[in-house]
């Protein structure tokens, strides 16, 4: 289709503005997979149905999810010539009154969260500014706490574009950056990846420009570029986010990649438990195809480069770069020994580049605005801007780009808002699975790879998870070593078997049978895992245990020489008691119990059989008068 | 080459070998489990992992897969790489608790229990020999892994039988820990063939790789072509690899080698009587009767059991039987005596009685034959044990018991011919006494070489008492039980008297002979060969150029069949010639 269809760049980037602000009032509804999870479909079905029911003719666009997840769903209002106002937490009720407050004119201030004045591109070019104000008083998105401190570029467009539109993406100065590569030699857009200091962002943290050079300088008929969208940490979902939000941008960055490695083909790996993602990215590619971007002679500059998508199957370790290629080649998925790397002999043992999707998102910005506005963001190390996922117990859950070198503090207490209820922060669990715990000391501590791996956590892909008193570390380590075990391809003993057995000792530990020996042959086991596994599930996967054990130790002991669980959650060491004073006879607990294990009259001091009682905290959950205690060791 | 260091000790590697390899090629251990020399290493096990120094980096890698690169300090036994291992063992052993390797393994570093207390189904250590064998020596992958983590196992196809599998049972011959997943039965719906030894009786298997028997002389392996997978379908070849000097040769082929020689000794020994054809005593019907031979390896400290007691078809032996006479003194079979029997057959019994204190056994005999040195005296010690020597031919074993408590034994039948009674006695196993026969290519052979044999086919001595190892071909001598029945003292006597006949004739470098011979007068030879096919000891040849015949007067015996058999009178016998003849009537005569 390429050969035949002249394009135009320009065109499309005229489209897409007019697509991106038309001349109508335009509705815009978050429909990642965060937001259809939170019922954005619903919301969606309600607007359309409002606006029919009104007569009105207003735009309708699905787009990515901004980040902030606990606002979804989330939809944003732009009349032409206004401000662009957020709707979050809506309901289908809220929803449907909105489109009636807006066609009025009459909307509640405390409906809107923020708002947005202008829209400049990567480019610099202004799509749109806005005087006016339609609502006084909401936050400037610039100026909302959630936003203030992020800086977005590998999330620069999500939340804002349809993603099945390539006219929008190429108005927010998508495909510009391909435009620019083309006409640079190969070699100086590798060294301007190299100046601008990226590095991995799947979890290694391997400076990219150094990866694609070593890939450049094999010889080779044919050379294969692979995106890896194999995201499968729990609670992390930076990659799908970009995805969903922003194909085109992946698609750019492999593009100029390509080129610069001299690749013609390339892949996207993509684990087929995204299946939004999947067909974002088929509708992208063939958009892509059919303006010339992808195929063959790519906008006249005789540079030929096709992608394919390739399922994964479910297997976390298909996130390491050798079992990836093997699920490709339709291999059984098994890590193998690098040397020799993927940039010598990777898929079907030809010179290969992996990188991961939010590596391959910043590309297309660093080529676009040079590498010297990257580097002078972050850290001597560490440049440019990292996304998490910002998950646990924190007011602000979500997605967040940040600068390298941000503490922690800043971005639990000023983008995540604090922790829930203003409990007591106890510990930040970053870098997925494998990464670690780090204690409340460690909260000044600047977020980049090197000062993250020294305190013996890592980067990792992005996962931050925030846990308060709540939150029982020996426990919380079992959950990962549970997950890691089970993802374990199975190939190494130590990872395999040894997972296990760390497994086993922990239960040990949370269900009070453990003994103080059994802490040191955890810490031994744990090293020895780290130190004879091959890749780099094993030798990461006992990070949490090895984290909380230098961070928690206490509280493994605690649970060893006191059976006490300080967060109150290992259920073998606590018990339900019903405080005598507090309670008041109304039985409420007594008819939720499931094991009928609360026995009491009406207005008189209830009781718990301790041998029926399953400690499923049914009670305690339902309890208004404050009348159920849960006891752990002493306390 | 690279220049490493490897435990503070610098060796110069050949560059793309593997640490392993290096190490190995210098005389350094590092413990393996799921590294073989023939196979692409996989670095299941991790222990050979070793500590790396490299460009002011520590890592550690598993050996058997990471290259040598120059510059590279290595420490083999560091203290976290045997920390690292003797965890990985405690792993191990928790899934293959009595694995000698693992075992070996555990001892060495001083790991005395496992702390890992998960139970596994199979003792299976996922090493992946028996997949990477199949995969890459077999050509074919009827095996691989399933699952991940822990759940993860070796299986079949869609973990159901499959053709793939050719049951060349190499899976479970690499297999160091005996895992059911690997066991054939659990592989495929056939049953697998296996290669029988020769030399045990069939009692155990063998490689297509083997031995022929301990004492072979020369004592080399060969290869079993028949069986062999390397050429049934050129795959294989792991012999090749593994052999240090190099000695495997596919190229091989038998050939036969001619020599010219003076003298030959037949010593081809003797087949057992088979007891298939007397079906009355059950052989091949039922696992526990078993032969005399059978029951020489299962006894024998080298035999497939290594001397231990494990008989096919039973578990415990309360009593036995011995059957004398099997296929010998027999108007059915051999009317001859084997000579050997008696003896061995006492000798049978008073071994169980050694390892089986508390076990009865009944011989049952015709007569005893103990004609040697010592021998009587070792039966009358039998009569004085608790032996019971019955004196009855046995009519049939059966399975049918007498009473319901010998359920699944044997019962021997029988007459006391002493007592004149019947005897039916409950056993566990049945040895039977098979009797000594000519090989069954022997008159092949008495052909080839003109040697003249009893009926039953033993070749015959020249003279009982003047010739007992010579034949009546000149210059071909016998010996051993080829000749006729015989213990191992009266073979060894008997050939070692056959070679001294051979070397006396050797030393002395001339050769004696009767005078008494044929010689062909060849003026009067017509050249009609009608001698050459007559003669008996191919003593006669047809001279092309001459057009006569040509009688070898070394090996002409002086019978005369060619004398009279000569239609133009044209042989002669010397000593014996008409004219000598007539002379001697005359002479007669004249007195």
């Amino acid at each position: 289709m390429s050969d035949t269809k002249p394009f135009d760049i320009n065109i499309l980037r005229t489209k897409g503005e007019k697509s991106l602000y038309p001349d109508k009032p335009k509705i815009g509804i978050s429909m990642a997979s965060c937001g259809l999870a939170a019922g954005a479909e619903k919301i969606l079905e309600t607007i359309e149905e409002e606006l029919k029911n009104l007569d009105l003719d207003w735009i309708i666009t699905k787009t990515g999810c901004p980040g902030f997840c606990q606002k979804e769903p989330l939809l944003f209002y732009h009349a032409p010539g206004k401000e662009k106002i957020y709707f979050g937490e809506l309901t289908e009720k809220k929803a449907k009154d909105l489109v009636k407050e807006l066609s009025e004119n009459t909307v509640d201030r405390d409906f809107a969260t923020w708002k947005i004045m202008s829209d400049v591109t990567i480019e610099d070019k202004t799509l749109f500014i806005s005087e006016e104000t339609e609502i006084e008083d909401v936050p400037l998105y610039q100026d909302y706490a959630f936003f203030e401190k992020q800086y977005k570029i590998a999330l620069r467009n999500c939340g804002f574009i349809d993603p099945q539109s390539i006219e929008e993406y190429i108005a927010k100065g998508g495909y510009a950056a391909l435009q620019k590569a083309l006409k640079m030699k190969p070699e100086k857009i590798i060294d301007s990846i190299k100046k601008s200091g990226l590095r991995g962002r799947g979890g290694g943290g391997f400076p990219t420009g150094l990866k694609w050079e070593l890939c450049s300088k094999v010889d080779s008929d044919i050379k294969y570029i692979i995106c890896n969208a194999d995201e499968g940490d729990p609670g992390a979902y930076m990659d799908r986010s970009i995805l969903e939000g922003d194909p085109h941008s992946i698609i750019e960055g492999m593009l100029i990649g390509a080129f610069g490695i001299g690749a013609s083909e390339g892949y996207i790996y993509v684990r087929a438990e995204y299946p939004l993602a999947i067909e974002l990215l088929d509708i992208a590619i063939l958009q892509a195809r059919e303006n010339g971007f992808l195929g063959e002679n790519i906008l006249d500059s005789g540079f030929n480069f096709d992608i394919q998508l390739a399922h994964g199957a479910g297997a976390f370790v298909c996130g390491e770069e050798t079992a990836l290629i093997a699920s490709i080649e339709g291999r059984p998925v098994e890590p193998r020994i690098r040397p020799p790397f993927p940039s010598e002999s990777g898929l079907w043992e030809k010179p290969t580049n992996i990188n991961n999707v939010e590596t391959w998102a910043n590309v297309p910005p660093i080529i676009l605005k040079g590498h010297d506005w990257y580097s002078s963001l972050g850290t001597e190390t560490s440049k440019g801007t990292k996304v998490f996922s910002l998950v646990g117990k924190i007011n602000n859950t979500g997605l967040v780009e940040v600068p390298m070198g941000i503490t922690l503090r800043e971005i639990i207490y000023d983008v995540g808002g604090g922790i829930i209820d203003n409990k007591k922060f106890k510990a930040i669990q970053t870098g997925g699975p494998s990464g670690g715990c780090l204690p409340e000391s460690y909260i000044d501590l600047p977020v980049d790879y090197e000062s993250l791996k020294e305190a013996g956590s890592i980067m990792g892909s992005g996962g931050m998870i925030v846990l308060d008193e709540d939150t029982c570390m020996v426990d919380l380590a079992k959950f990962f070593i549970d997950f890691t075990r089970d993802e374990s391809c199975g190939k190494c003993v130590s990872c395999r078997d040894g997972l296990d057995a760390c497994h086993e000792i922990l239960e040990k530990i949370t269900d009070g049978k453990a003994v103080l020996e059994d802490l040191v042959y955890l810490e031994e086991l744990g090293q020895s895992i780290v130190d004879f596994s091959m890749c780099g599930l094993g030798t990461t996967a006992p990070n949490p245990v090895l984290t909380t054990l230098r961070y928690f130790k206490d509280e493994y002991i605690s649970h060893i020489e006191n059976k006490e669980c300080s967060a109150k959650v290992c259920k073998a060491l606590i018990t339900y008691e019903i405080i005598k004073d507090n309670c008041v006879g109304c039985q409420a607990c007594a008819r939720l119990c499931p094991e009928n294990a609360i026995e009491g009259k009406k207005d008189k001091v209830h009781k718990i059989n301790q041998e029926l009682c399953i400690k499923c905290g049914v009670c305690f959950d339902t309890c208004r008068y404050d009348a159920i205690l849960i006891r752990s060791g002493d306390k | 080459m690279v220049k490493i260091t490897i435990n503070d000790q610098e060796y110069d590697i050949e560059e793309g070998k593997t640490i392993l390899e290096a190490a190995q090629a210098m005389g350094l251990e590092i413990p393996t489990l799921c590294y073989h020399k023939a196979l692409s290493p996989y670095g299941a096990c991790r222990l050979c992992t070793v500590e790396i120094e490299l460009n002011g980096q520590t890592m550690y890698q598993a050996s058997c897969q990471y290259i040598v690169e120059e510059g590279m300090n290595i420490q083999t036994e560091s203290e976290r790489v045997v920390n690292g291992r003797k965890k990985m063992i405690e792993l191990l052993l928790a899934r293959a608790p009595e694995a000698e390797d693992i075992l070996d393994l555990a001892y060495k570093y001083g790991v005395k229990e496992t702390r890992f207390t998960k139970e596994f189904e199979d003792v299976c250590i996922l090493c992946g020999l028996c997949i990477r064998v199949c995969n890459e020596r077999m050509g074919f992958k009827a095996i691989e892994f399933v699952n991940r983590g822990i759940e993860r196992k070796v299986s079949l196809p869609f973990e159901d039988f499959h053709e793939v599998c050719r049951t060349c049972g190499s899976c479970s011959t690499y297999c160091p820990t005996d895992a059911k997943a690997v066991q054939l039965e659990n592989l495929t719906k056939y049953t697998p063939r296996p290669i029988l030894s020769e030399f045990d009786q069939g009692l155990a298997n063998r490689p297509a790789v083997y031995t022929p028997f301990p004492q072979a002389v020369p004592k080399i392996p060969v290869i079993d072509r028949d069986n062999c997978i390397h050429f049934q379908t050129g795959d294989c070849k792991i012999c090749q690899d593994v052999c240090e000097p190099d000695a495997i040769d596919y190229e091989q082929e038998d050939e036969i080698v001619e020599r010219e020689v003076g003298a030959i000794i037949v010593t081809t020994g003797f087949d057992t009587f088979d007891p298939n054809r007397l079906p009355q005593y059950g052989y091949g019907k039922y696992p526990n009767v078993i032969t005399s031979l059978e029951f020489e390896r299962i006894s024998s400290a080298s035999g497939p059991t290594e001397g231990e007691f494990f008989f096919p078809g039973v578990e415990e032996i309360k009593s036995a039987a011995i059957l004398h006479c099997i296929g010998s003194r027999d108007e059915n079979t051999n009317r001859y005596c084997s000579r050997l029997c008696c003896m061995n057959a006492l000798k049978a019994a008073n071994l169980i009685r050694d390892k089986l204190p508390d076990s009865h056994v009944y011989e049952f005999y015709i007569d005893i034959r103990a004609a040697g040195k010592g021998y009587e005296e070792y039966y009358q010690k039998m009569l004085r044990s608790d032996i019971r020597i019955i004196r009855g031919k046995v009519a049939e074993i059966t399975n049918i018991p007498d009473l319901p408590e010998d359920e699944g034994r044997l019962t021997v039948v029988a007459e006391d011919t002493l007592l004149g009674a019947i005897l039916r006695v409950p056993v566990d196993l049945v040895i039977l006494m098979v009797g000594i026969e000519p090989k069954k290519d022997a008159r092949e052979l008495a052909h080839i070489l003109h040697l003249p044999c009893t009926e039953e086919g033993f070749y015959n001595e020249k003279h009982p008492k003047l010739a007992p190892t010579e034949t009546v071909v000149e210059g071909i001598h016998v010996a051993g039980a080829c000749q006729f029945p015989k213990d191992v003292p009266d073979s060894v006597a008997q050939g070692e008297s056959a070679a001294a006949a051979v070397l006396s004739k050797i030393a002395r470098g001339e050769y004696i002979t009767e005078p008494t011979k044929a010689e062909i007068e060849d003026d009067h030879c017509s050249g009609c060969r009608n001698c050459i096919g007559l003669c008996p000891y191919l003593a006669i040849s047809f001279d092309e150029e001459k057009e006569i015949a040509k009688i070898d007067s070394a090996l002409c015996q002086g019978c005369g069949v060619c004398v009279a058999s000569c239609p133009s009178g044209a042989i002669i016998h010397k000593g014996y010639t008409d004219k000598q003849i007539f002379a001697e009537i005359e002479g007669v005569l004249e007195r």
